[in-house]
């Protein structure tokens, strides 16, 4: 049996840049890519929470 | 490439070329590992079972969320820059032992960002940012604070000059949260889109190692203030983040520690350092990767009772994640991303400022290095050979250049320790994340 869990959401643009820089994020030593969203999908989700 | 993973009664199957994570039973998962080559324990299975495994397998793989091949597309090519590191000053009121950053003056003599020069770094970065609208500067240091009020007129005169040109910044500031009075306060939560404040978890271990001018502790100068401006913050970004080293591999109890004053947005992170006796080094790996998994399940039980917390490294974020080109390209270090060091000149990341073999140009001058710049826009995920046959891959990005260079000499040549910890945080990421979507959907 197997059941799937997660697949990544279908982006209509990719490479536009207008994600966060990976290192200002908290670490500054260990930054994780795979930890960030894509700011893209996040601001269509959540239009409030788009840069002011 | 396809990774089959245990954490504890649960069993994981990740493919890296789709980006989907599967969960299975005990007889898939022991049938895929020896498939796969992960295990070496051929499972005794019925001809019955492995058709029944296999075809299960096949209409994954025909809805092309298993055995997908990795697209090995090159990051974009471009010019624009779209964040720079300040650092308002090299001089700092701590005297961290760890401090990758020479407690503060970064091997250099101690000194302050001129206002005149913070402009310069912001006019450098809305010249260079092409037609790129959200721009980024964090406020670095030292300690950022101990400059406060040129932080205010340079983010004034940033958001002035944006505005100018139809864009916009997002400010982010790190400090030691010492000088974090109320007038501070007020001013991040105004201004800054996200703060980072360096406290390491309990007193013994935080006072051990972030002491003042005088070598006292000082927990106890700034724990009221975090605990103030986090109270202050709303649901506005910040981080409390702390650094563990080998002095406390039992790491957990202190980002548990913060939860318990009610921090709930916590970074915890390896100390980069070559002091012998704070170092992570191998042997101290099987420690720091059971620790890992103490913390996921502590942190799953709080979330299970309504008492979550956001740990920083268990974000894995499966379905709405970057796109495949952030994710080969990583941090975009010395390419769009870079530092400013206190007299303007530009180094490729913090990590690298004082290192005149990185010197990229100065913000006066307003050009950049174009060979440095080039080696690292070309750097990527598939100029890291070691990366090729790794699960985690399209998550780490390689890891970070900095950390690279500093431990293997080569920022093409991921340092196997810090490789194993992370790969171990992206397999309790992914666990959190298949759980949480139990717990949503109603299943323990």
């Amino acid at each position: 049996m197997i059941k799937t869990i997660a697949k990544p959401a279908e982006k209509k643009i990719t490479g536009c840049g207008e994600c966060r820089s990976t290192c200002q994020s908290a670490c500054k030593t260990s930054c994780t890519v795979g930890n960030q969203s894509c700011e893209r999908i996040t601001r269509e989700e959540n239009p409030e929470k788009s840069a002011k | 490439m396809v990774h089959v993973f245990k954490y504890k009664e649960y069993n994981y199957i990740y493919d890296s070329g789709s980006g989907s994570l599967h969960e299975c039973d005990d007889k898939t998962y022991d049938y895929l590992a020896y498939k796969l080559g992960e295990s070496s324990a051929k499972p005794a299975l019925s001809e019955a079972e492995i058709t029944s495994i296999e075809g299960d397998l096949k209409a994954l793989e025909d809805e092309g969320l298993l055995f997908k091949e990795e697209v090995k597309t090159h990051p974009a090519k471009s010019n624009e820059v779209k964040a720079l590191c300040i650092h308002i000053c090299h001089d700092c009121n701590l005297r961290c032992r760890y401090c990758f950053a020479d407690e503060g003056a970064y091997h250099s003599a101690r000194e302050f960002m001129s206002e005149e020069t913070a402009k310069k770094a912001i006019d450098f970065l809305i010249s260079n940012s092409g037609n790129r609208k959200v721009l980024e500067v964090d406020f670095f240091g030292g300690e950022p604070l101990m400059c406060l009020q040129t932080i205010k007129n340079v983010v004034a005169y940033a958001r002035a000059e944006a505005a100018k040109v139809g864009k916009k910044f997002l400010f982010t500031t790190t400090t030691n949260a010492l000088l974090l009075n109320d007038d501070a306060i007020e001013f991040f939560n105004a201004e800054m889109e996200n703060v980072v404040l360096s406290l390491d978890g309990r007193k013994e271990v935080h006072d051990a190692i972030r002491k003042t001018v005088n070598g006292k502790g000082s927990f106890d100068y700034v724990i009221g203030n975090i605990k103030k401006f986090v109270k202050s913050r709303g649901d506005k970004h910040y981080y409390v983040r702390g650094t563990f080293t080998a002095k406390n591999l039992d790491f957990s109890k202190d980002v548990l520690f913060l939860a318990d004053n009610g921090f709930d947005s916590i970074s915890m992170e390896p100390v980069v350092t070559d002091i012998d006796d704070l170092a992570i080094k191998e042997e101290h790996l099987p420690a720091i990767l059971k620790e890992y998994e103490n913390l996921c399940d502590e942190y799953l039980a709080r979330y299970e009772r309504g008492e979550g917390f956001n740990f920083f490294h268990f974000n894995v974020d499966l379905e709405g994640g970057p796109c495949l080109s952030k994710r080969v390209s990583a941090c975009g270090a010395g390419n769009e991303y870079f530092s400013v060091a206190p007299n303007g000149d530009i180094y490729p990341c913090h990590q690298f400022v004082g290192d005149k073999k990185f010197l990229m140009g100065n913000v006066y001058e307003g050009r950049l290095n174009s060979d440095i710049r080039s080696t690292f826009a070309e750097n990527c995920l598939f100029t890291r050979e070691k990366c090729g046959d790794c699960f985690a891959k399209f998550i780490c990005s390689g890891g970070c250049s900095a950390n690279n260079y500093h431990f293997e000499g080569d920022m093409n040549k991921p340092y196997g320790v810090t490789c194993a910890m992370m790969k171990k945080r992206i397999e309790c990421g992914m666990h959190v994340y298949a759980r949480k979507n139990a717990l949503k959907n109603g299943v323990k």
